[in-house]
């Protein structure tokens, strides 16, 4: 099945970022037709009947999240998220690199919507490069009219900053992000109050992904009915989906969701390099439970992936073969974990250090069976018990993980007990391709 | 404020009725189900939810909820004993315990530790964490007074929150993130405020612990006493940690009503100067020029062979932290026994007390009626007042230093309700930050802005003042709101606040005028007759000398005699060191003091004074809460109890006052004081009672009564000093005189005999220093540092420049109570000359 | 007196007794005259079957016990005085002061003052010490609860029992008494003496 392109269509086209082009290619038409011709409250509604959903990670209406700001006169904001830290998330990037614009016309057509006169673009501080670009649409924006004070002569007003972060993953977490906006560490904080009541600066605040936002121009182009004739009846659209691990073209494709997921992987992303299976996948980035080679067939869709105990998340498939070694791959994804936590909450704080102990204990030589009883009970005790969803982040994978692969742990803790080479070294090759890193194993483990 | 409407509930199958909104951790406590929480603390202000312990099951709700955040709702079903909730909390305790150093043997929280106890309580006993936990260098010292074991830490936030929320001073901080995460300062500075010591008793383990109470007993060791503390006007409620008759500490005893469970680290710490082993414990006679330990008997009996010579040529001053008491008993002797009207209680006047152009003798009739007018019971805002009145007035005052536990209750109602603030002051404030409206008046110019300020809340005859003033009083009066005002203020001279109050419908619920007195029982002694100008009760009385009248009549040898009850006026009471030559020109100065000071040093007889924490007796908070002093710790040596010594001086001048024990007293001040009538300690019991809130307040003196002799509001009002600038004149013009400013003096948190006497406190212990406008120091050619000479009429303080961006340019201020002659300087035009190049 | 000379085996009946002759009176049987053979076994046997066991046993030796130059040993679990202990290695204590002795003690016989180490000069291996540690040894009873209290096997219970002294005031016994070696208290009698 071919990628359905909508948020992606021209996207490899040169100077796509500059506002001319843009331009050329239909843009900003959208936000004209906004500010000329549709009210705020039938634009909300045309939202809500569109049926977008996040794409954050979270799935929620897009619309209805709009519609439960409060109206009238209380200064609103619209936070765009782009604070992409998932590992295996890489969309959002390339949609602020190649098509700046799409995003910013989106931002400034939902501010109009949820009544909001400031918006912010909270961007991931790694991403200097896409920040530099987004800076300059931005401004482009402002010199053409399409942000500011008084956008092409309507009387609306939507100013637009964009703000980068300062390398913490718990910053895309909308609180947290709210937080750090503010000048204050960036820690999540309890709701509710929820932020479309009470968000930055106390105002309320409608907090969108980057792709969510890149949708709404199309929505209010097309109308709802039209996007709701991609994709399945409860998730609407399409969606972008990033692939990489094992796999032999590794990138973003946009596709209607409700495909099946071995297509994803073996149709458009080439599958594990040859001679290699698939033996588990992250659905929606490295936070969601694993799946295993058994459940490729399962259609890509909200509904599908949750009913198979895992999540779509963010959209972001990491495939690991036959040569990836479980243990290692549960320690490398608890770490990160452990080193993104903000450390408010106790389970968080706690479990995530706890668990990356213990993994390591297994990948060196101090493990015992038991032992992975007692990590997945700490992952039970983290699960739902933490004031945001990051210590859920690593516990969901690592206790499907345990689960899923125990024999594999306890062949692992055996063989190295044994004093045996390990297949350690092996697996961490494959480690190596799936997370770009060199930082694996314990300094004392038989990696080093 | 109505209550909530109170709603019901079921917590585990039992019905529970709590009020509308509580937290569901409060309200579980109606139906006797405790929820454990570390990170909760209502005082810090909104919940955070971060140490995920009082997680419960809520029917309807899939995931657990935190009890801590989660407001009760009528008809809430809730489950504290499932399963589910077990396992999660104590999967909390395994957590907290994972990095945990279980050093409860060596840590001074063990035996008072909520960890300990919540882990004892809903921990699973036993941890299955064989790994390694996390290190920091232990124990360091955060700030002079308190050690930090980072190991020890839960992060629960809570000492943070405080730092940031509540004394909002922001040193304390987070630093790292994830389980690295440790509390600590910008760059290890020491963290040094005035509130920090709070976060001792607000930390639930042993991270945070006092240098001082550092393995200094364990709670099986000790006894709690409660008990006020004297040290402020405050009055704090405290509770003494005794152990084998020592105090070791003081915590705070919460009392909504009075300082919401906090301290100043003066009162925390202070107690050092009972325990400094330096008091004076037995009475001491001045024999050939020596004082030399005498028995009581004798002592009793010079001191009356003194007075008895001296009679109608003696005079009273009673020190701040007298007890009512001590004061009602003093002024008794005076005044009937001796037959002199002199009793001075105020360091630099009250209300009304007039410059010393009349020879101290004020107007006296306008006095009494500014009292009467001023402390009326319909014009008294309480303490908890300041949590509901819409807009504060911060007047001629910074609560910091004058009254510390008022500002963290002012910071409150900014912060949580947003309450309107405005501040109106000749010295920089730190309320300043989170005023809506601040305004400087040239300092002593107190009366003039307040009439300026009358004028614009539209009160009948004042005129609106011109220029700068003017503007300011506009702005202040924009911010306040009618009918839900609490004013805050201090001040020799605030005749127009009649004006004000009446403008600002101040006799209100929920609204009125919260006077801060110079001594920590300042009010109290006023109402029981310390004052020059009333008897107790406020009565109408033959006049006395004002403190400085009295001076000058020591001077002039026209007064032969001085009882100085807790009181060292060199040190304490405008004029300083010229008391010392009063003094010392008197025949017989009768000083009743804990320590040898400069004014035990021209006594002839000197009778040992109690502690806080050894009185029995009864202190009056500025909002006219009568709170009780009960001793925590025996007499030590000789002390005898004030009320008792000076019933039996009494009895030896003929004055037979029939008090035998310290009830006995309260009952003679009972049917003295009119609107006191019938009260008993047990009445005041342990939080104290507003005698405004008691029937007998009706018996109030009514301003008719006190026969308004002179004074129209709304004349122009001179600032105290000597100089009184031209009507109209802000005192800002002083700056166009070349190095000439006018000086106001402050009396600063830390400059007072409780800093120099407790070793922990010490280090706090200020200096002198002139605060300069960055212009004027300019103009005067002087950086920070450098060390200055301040001369007035003869008078010359020695300082160091100290440059503020928020002082008024023309205004200097000088600390009081330092020991030098800085409060004569008070209101003066100075010429300030270089003493000496920066250190 | 009367009723218990009534029941033994007396059988006259003085007639001041109240009682009816025929129905309270029970006659009662009389031993065998004395002399002959009979009466010399009956008057010499018994003793010396007694005499029998006391000359066996002269020739296992004395068992009397010179205390106070000899002591009876005493059951490893005997709780007797209290000793402090010092770690073998660093001679450091190892009481930390942490009072949970006192707090265990149902006589109320232990006073414990903690203070501060000195890094340069320690006292304990951790933070605290016990700057004073008293046992009132005339309150004590001996429960052994201090020594289940401790949590680093600082204090136990040793198997001295000579504690008896002149003056209460001795039986207050120091930190540095209960860390040393307990002293022979009972005077004991020289050789030859």
């Amino acid at each position: 099945m071919p990628e359905t392109r909508m948020l992606y269509r021209r996207v490899d086209e040169p100077g796509l970022a500059s506002i001319e082009t843009y331009r050329r290619r239909g843009g900003y038409r959208s936000l004209t037709r906004t500010v000329k011709e549709i009210e705020p409250e039938e634009l909300l509604t045309t939202l809500q009947d569109s049926g977008l959903r996040g794409r954050g990670g979270a799935g929620f209406s897009m619309g209805k999240k709009a519609s439960f700001l409060p109206r009238g006169d209380t200064d609103k904001f619209l936070c765009c998220n782009a604070d992409e830290s998932e590992p295996g998330a890489f969309k959002d990037r390339e949609l602020m690199q190649k098509n700046p614009h799409q995003l910013i016309e989106g931002v400034a057509i939902a501010a109009i919507a949820a009544g909001a006169g400031w918006a912010f673009i909270f961007i991931r501080g790694e991403y200097a490069e896409v920040a530099d670009i987004l800076e300059g649409a931005v401004a482009e924006a402002y010199g053409a009219g399409f942000l500011g004070a008084d956008i092409l002569g309507s009387g609306q007003r939507v100013e637009l900053v964009v703000h980068r972060g300062a390398g913490a993953y718990i910053c895309g977490e909308e609180t947290a992000l709210l937080d750090s906006l503010e000048g204050k560490r960036g820690n999540p904080r309890l709701k509710p109050p929820f932020p479309a009541i009470q968000g930055l600066y106390g105002g309320p605040t409608l907090i969108n992904n980057v792709e969510t936002l890149s949708n709404v121009p199309h929505i209010v182009a097309n109308g709802a009915d039209w996007f709701k004739g991609f994709g399945t009846e409860q998730s609407p659209g399409t969606k972008v989906v990033s692939v990489s691990g094992c796999v032999q073209r590794p990138g973003n494709y946009e596709i209607e969701l409700g495909i099946p997921s071995r297509e994803l992987i073996y149709g458009l992303a080439g599958g594990p390099p040859e001679g290699r299976e698939v033996k588990a996948w992250f659905p929606g980035g490295s936070s969601a439970p694993v799946l295993t080679a058994a459940e490729l067939d399962l259609p890509y869709s909200f509904e599908a992936l949750a009913d198979a105990g895992s999540m779509l998340g963010s959209g972001s498939i990491i495939v690991a073969d036959d040569q990836v070694s479980i243990p290692a791959l549960a320690l490398r994804t608890a770490r990160f974990y452990h080193h993104e936590s903000c450390g408010k909450c106790t389970p968080c704080r706690e479990g995530t250090n706890w668990t990356v102990k213990m993994l390591e204990r297994v990948l060196s030589r101090e493990a015992t069976p038991m032992d992975l009883d007692i990590i997945a009970s700490v992952q039970d005790n983290i699960i739902g018990h933490c004031l945001c969803v990051l210590g859920d982040s690593m516990a969901m994978p690592v206790s499907s993980m345990v689960k899923k692969f125990r024999p594999e742990f306890e062949e692992y803790i055996r063989r190295v007990a044994s004093d045996s080479p390990g297949l350690g070294s092996d697996g961490a090759a494959g480690l190596h391709a799936l997370t770009g890193t060199s930082s694996l194993a314990p300094a004392s483990g038989p990696h080093a | 404020m109505p209550d909530p409407p109170r709603i019901t509930l079921l917590v585990d199958g039992v019905e529970v009725e709590a009020p509308h909104g509580a937290m569901l951790v409060d309200a579980a406590k109606h139906g006797d189900v405790e929820i454990p929480v570390f990170c909760y603390e209502p005082k810090l202000g909104h919940p955070v939810g971060a140490c995920r312990m009082c997680v419960v099951e809520i029917e309807g709700i899939p995931k657990l909820q935190t009890a801590c955040s989660t407001p009760v709702r009528d008809g809430m079903v809730v489950y504290t004993q499932t399963e589910r909730v077990k396992e999660a909390q104590s999967a909390v305790v395994e957590f907290l315990l994972v990095n945990h150093p279980l050093d409860c043997p060596v840590c001074d929280k063990g035996g008072e530790c909520p960890l300990q106890d919540v882990a004892m309580g809903w921990g699973p006993g036993r941890s299955r964490s064989v790994d390694p936990k996390r290190h920091f260098q232990k124990p360091i010292p955060l700030s002079p007074l308190i050690k930090i074991d980072r190991e020890r830490c839960i992060l629960c936030y809570r000492c943070v929150r405080f730092s940031q929320e509540v004394a909002e001073d922001e040193q304390l901080q987070l630093l790292e993130r994830g389980s690295s995460t440790f509390v600590g300062t910008f760059d290890n500075r020491p963290y040094i405020a005035p509130f920090h010591g709070n976060i001792i008793e607000l930390c639930p383990v042993g991270a945070l612990t006092s240098d001082a109470y550092r393995f200094r007993a364990r709670p099986w060791d000790i006894e709690d006493a409660g008990t006020v503390c004297t040290l402020c006007p405050s009055q704090c409620n405290i509770k003494l940690t005794v152990r084998d008759e020592r105090i070791e500490r003081v915590l705070a005893r919460d009392n909504v009503d009075v300082d919401d469970g906090w301290l100043c680290d003066k009162g925390r710490f202070g107690y050092q100067m009972a325990e400094s082993g330096q008091r004076i414990t037995e009475p001491l006679i001045r024999a050939g020029g020596e004082l030399r330990p005498a028995g009581w008997a004798e002592a009793l009996e010079a001191a009356a062979a003194g007075l008895r010579e001296a009679g109608e040529r003696t005079a009273a001053i009673v020190g701040g932290s007298s007890s009512n008491e001590d004061g009602y008993l003093a002024q008794r002797i005076v005044r009937k026994a001796l037959g002199s009207p002199h009793v001075e209680s105020r360091p630099s006047g009250g209300p009304g007390v007039e410059s010393r152009r009349t020879g101290g003798r004020g107007p006296a009739g306008f006095l009494r009626q500014g009292l009467v007018e001023l402390s009326a019971p319909r014009l008294a805002a309480s303490v908890s007042d300041l949590d509901r009145a819409e807009s504060i007035l911060v007047l001629g005052t910074d609560p910091l230093h004058s009254m510390p536990i008022l500002d963290l209750r002012i910071r409150k109602a900014v912060r949580l309700r947003g309450a309107r603030l405005a501040v109106a002051t000749d010295r920089p404030s730190v309320l300043d930050g989170g005023a809506e409206e601040t305004a400087r008046y040239a300092p002593g110019f107190v009366g003039g802005f307040v009439s300026a300020l009358a004028a614009e809340l539209g009160a009948a005859g004042y005129e609106r003042a011109r220029g700068e003033l003017g503007a300011d009083a506009e702005r202040i009066a924009g911010a306040l709101k009618p009918g839900s005002t609490v004013i805050v203020w201090a001040g020799p001279d605030a005749r127009g606040l009649v004006g004000c109050a009446r403008a600002l419908r101040l006799e209100e619920d929920g609204a009125g005028l919260i006077e801060v007195p110079e001594g920590a029982n300042g009010r109290g002694l006023r109402e029981v007759g310390c004052l020059p100008v009333a008897g107790p009760g406020l009565s109408d009385v033959e006049q006395g000398l004002d403190a400085s009248g009295i001076r000058d009549a020591l001077e002039a040898g026209s007064l032969e005699a001085a009882l100085l009850v807790n009181a060292d006026p060199i040190r304490d009471f405008a004029g300083g060191p010229a008391w010392g030559e009063a003094l010392g020109k008197a025949k017989l100065v009768l000083a009743v003091s804990m320590f040898e000071d400069a004014s035990t040093r021209q006594a002839d007889v000197v009778f040992p004074a109690e502690s806080y924490a050894e009185k029995e007796g009864t202190v009056t908070h500025p909002d006219g809460r009568l709170q009780r002093l009960r001793p925590g710790t025996p007499h030590p040596g000789g002390v005898r109890p004030m009320w008792e010594v000076l019933a039996e001086l009494g009895a030896l001048l003929g004055e037979e006052t029939g008090v035998e024990s310290a009830p006995d007293a309260l009952a003679a001040i009972a049917s003295e004081v009119p609107f006191y009538a019938g009260i008993s300690h047990e009445e005041i019991g342990g939080t104290g009672i507003r005698w405004q809130e008691r029937a007998a307040a009706r018996y109030w003196p009514r301003v008719d009564d006190v026969g308004a002799r002179d004074e129209v509001p709304g004349r122009e009002v001179e600032p105290a000093g000597r100089t009184a600038p031209e009507p109209g004149d802000t005192g800002g013009r002083a700056e166009d005189v070349d190095g000439v400013i006018r000086v106001g003096t402050y009396r600063d948190l830390w400059a007072a005999e409780v800093t120099d006497r407790s070793p922990a406190l010490r280090f706090l212990a200020p200096r002198q220093a002139l605060e300069l406008a960055p212009r004027d120091a300019a103009r005067l050619g002087l950086g920070s540092g450098h060390e200055v000479e301040v001369r007035s009429n003869g008078t010359s303080v020695r300082a160091r420049v100290s440059i503020h961006e928020r002082v008024k340019p023309g205004s200097g201020f000088l600390i009081e109570g330092l020991g030098d002659r800085a409060a004569s300087l008070r209101g003066e035009l100075v010429e300030i000359s270089k003493a000496g190049e920066p250190e | 007196m009367n009723n218990s000379a009534d029941s033994s085996s007396e059988a006259e009946v003085s007639s001041e007794f109240p009682y009816l002759e025929d129905e309270s009176v029970v006659a009662v049987q009389r031993g065998p005259e004395p002399g002959g053979l009979g009466g010399a076994y009956r008057a010499f046997g018994e003793t010396l079957r007694g005499l029998k066991t006391t000359f066996a046993r002269i020739v296992e030796g004395p068992v009397t016990i010179q205390y106070p130059e000899e002591k009876t040993p005493v059951y490893p679990r005997f709780r007797g005085r209290h000793k402090l202990h010092r770690f073998e290695d660093t001679g450091l204590e190892k009481c930390v002061g942490c009072s949970l002795c006192a707090a265990a003690c149902p006589a109320d016989c232990i006073r414990v003052v903690a203070a501060e180490n000195d890094p340069e000069d320690r006292v304990s291996a951790g933070e605290r010490y016990a700057e004073i540690y008293e046992i009132n040894l005339a309150r004590c009873i001996f429960c052994g609860y201090c020594e289940v209290a401790c949590p680093f096997d600082a204090i136990t219970m040793g198997h001295e029992y000579e504690i008896a002294d002149y003056n209460r005031d001795d039986l207050i016994f120091t930190k540095e008494m209960l860390l040393a070696e307990p002293l022979e208290r009972t005077p004991l009698r020289r050789e030859g003496e």
